[in-house]
């Protein structure tokens, strides 16, 4: 922000994947991406599915490789990282997946997966102060109520995202990036988290990536916005001016056929 | 218009339970969809509605109706061990049935054609290998948008995509001339494009080849927009039928009410959209007492107390609330 450079810098980022004998394949990829989240933004990436949303995502939080161009964090070229960069890394960059349910370890408790992240991403606490901020970080979520020394399978859908969103924060990331974090709950259940997610950009001034094919969730958390569809991005600008007044074909049709 | 009607499927105080349990998981439930009604079923997950709609035409190896008349056209199906061999008499002729995942529902190792055809045979006699047949197949595939019909005719399911899939098992389920189509979360595994696409395409086949349609899903707001009614399903009872053109309109049961309220519509600010604190309670709530009681505003002791009324059938619309909450004016 003040320095100039942006946190997240993709330029003319492209990346493949090859088709593999016997499996049947959508040859799939991704052309030509540049984009960039400046601190503080709240960024939406809005496509339908095969739109190659989540592969962004992916490179983003270096879960997938890229073929060519460029992925700069905060300055930083993200091909040459050594393995302290790399953990580093890990301490600024969280990510919440769509599935709560196979995004948890069902082996820990709730509270050992809060722990373990504190453990390993904010040295120097105490064993009590780790258990106090594991206890605020439930409270803060919204699940103040709740035992934490349950196993995952003992909460709901909506909590347990309450949990993964939990988890994130307890490395005090300075990315979250959410890759359809409402879509497989309920629709009472959505506009919870929905208002958690409205109260922690508030709160925590968090720079949030949001991938979805909701166009609700851009149009109700997001600063800006890119649209995909089929491995390019068509379309970005300011969340309202995109939505309002769509400028590519195919997101005047998908806006349009939103109920 | 359509008062005046003899309703086509009927449903008098069913309830649905799990051959493994005693307690009915779906109770209480009394509805009527007429000839040519654009029928909808709304309810979250676990609230029954995929359970009761599969079960009432004995689709579900695991729930049985346990209690309740089912009459379609007029005619009581027969109850308990006879009730499934009946419904399956039914599907496949006068109900086409649309289940929600279109990447299961078709067989992959047949051609797209031959279970077209092998549905006109069964349905109608017509024999599998007659030009007559091909034609018709092909003419049903034409009708439901697949391009090029003669080329898929001969195609396989994995070569289209999931929409053009669920067009398929629409073609099926329409090629037997069915007098209710019911399609169960039709268009939650397709895009928004498609889904719109999809959606459209039940009401116009309604509208032209007066087809009643039952269209379960999880989304409000999509069958404000495309039904006649909507039935709203919480753990397992039905609190609310209404028109859709009241949703929004006028005051109705606080469930639909609260349901309205947390969906993040066009036009709606952070502020307008107000979620409903808890979690869902699933189906088997049983008639004691109102599912809903717990996360709703206006709950007082009797909500969890006294028996839910059921549905006389005598009006359009219809609210359970034991405090008289969205029932018309």
């Amino acid at each position: 922000m003040s320095q100039g450079v942006p946190m997240v810098e993709l330029e003319g980022v492209a990346k493949r994947f090859s088709r593999r004998a016997f499996v049947q394949s959508r040859s799939f990829a991704l052309h030509d991406i540049s984009l960039t989240v400046e601190r503080g933004e709240v960024v939406g990436i809005l496509g339908e599915s095969g739109s190659g949303k989540s592969t962004v995502a992916n490179i983003i939080t270096r879960l997938t490789a890229y073929d060519s161009g460029s992925y700069r964090f905060e300055g930083r070229d993200m091909k040459r990282l050594s393995r302290a960069e790399s953990f580093e890394f890990k301490s600024k960059v969280q990510i919440v997946f769509q599935d709560p349910y196979g995004s948890l370890n069902p082996r820990a408790t709730v509270q050992d997966s809060l722990l373990e992240a504190l453990v390993l991403h904010q040295r120097g606490l105490s064993r009590q102060q780790r258990l106090a901020q594991a206890a605020r970080l439930f409270e803060e979520v919204g699940l103040g109520s709740q035992s934490s020394a349950r196993y995952p399978h003992a909460f709901s859908g909506g909590q347990r995202q309450r949990i993964a969103i939990a988890r994130a924060l307890a490395v005090q990331p300075e990315l979250l990036v959410c890759d359809e974090p409402l879509s497989s709950l309920d629709v009472s259940i959505q506009a919870q988290i929905l208002e958690l997610f409205v109260r922690l950009i508030r709160d925590r001034h968090l720079t949030i990536i949001f991938i979805s094919h909701d166009v609700s969730v851009m149009r109700l958390l997001c600063d800006r916005v890119y649209v995909m569809n089929q491995g390019r991005i068509v379309e970005s600008g300011r969340t309202s001016d995109v939505l309002e007044h769509p400028k590519d074909d195919y997101t005047a049709r998908l806006l349009e056929a939103v109920y | 218009m359509l008062e005046a009607a003899a309703p086509l499927l009927e449903l008098d105080d069913v309830s649905v339970a799990l051959n493994d349990g005693a307690r009915p998981m779906v109770s209480g439930i009394s509805l009527s969809i007429r000839p040519r009604e654009v029928f909808g079923v709304v309810g979250e997950s676990g609230s029954g509605k995929t359970l009761l709609a599969r079960t009432i035409f004995g689709l579900h190896d695991e729930a049985h109706v346990a209690g309740g008349r089912i009459s379609f056209n007029g005619e009581e199906l027969p109850q308990h061990g006879r009730h499934r061999a009946a419904a399956a008499k039914l599907l496949g002729h006068d109900v086409g049935f649309v289940p929600q995942d279109p990447f299961s529902s078709l067989n992959p190792s047949m051609r797209v054609g031959k279970q077209i055809t092998e549905a006109l045979y069964l349905a109608k006699g017509m024999p599998m290998h007659a030009a007559q047949t091909r034609e018709r197949a092909i003419g049903v595939l034409a009708e439901v948008g697949i391009p090029e019909p003669e080329l898929a005719f001969n195609q396989f399911p994995d070569q289209f995509s999931g929409g053009m899939r669920q067009r398929i098992v629409f073609a099926i389920a329409l090629s037997q001339e069915p007098k209710l189509l019911v399609a169960d979360e039709p268009t939650t595994a397709l895009d928004a494009i498609t889904q719109r696409r999809v959606i459209e395409l039940i009401l116009e086949r309604s509208r032209t080849h007066n087809l009643a349609v039952l269209l379960i899903t999880h989304n409000l707001e999509l069958l404000r927009q495309s039904v006649d009614r909507i039935a709203v399903l919480y753990g397992g009872q039905l609190h609310n039928i209404v028109k859709s053109a009241d949703v929004g309109q006028r005051p109705l049961h606080p469930y639909t009410e609260a349901l309205f309220a947390c969906i993040p519509s066009k036009g709606r600010t952070l502020a307008e959209i107000r979620s409903i604190p808890g979690e869902p309670v699933g189906a088997g709530f049983g008639t004691t007492g109102c599912a809903f009681a717990s996360r709703c505003g206006f709950a007082v002791e009797t909500c969890r107390t006294a028996r839910l009324p059921l549905n006389d059938g005598k009006g359009e619309s219809f609210s359970a609330c034991l405090l008289g909450r969205g029932a018309e004016p």
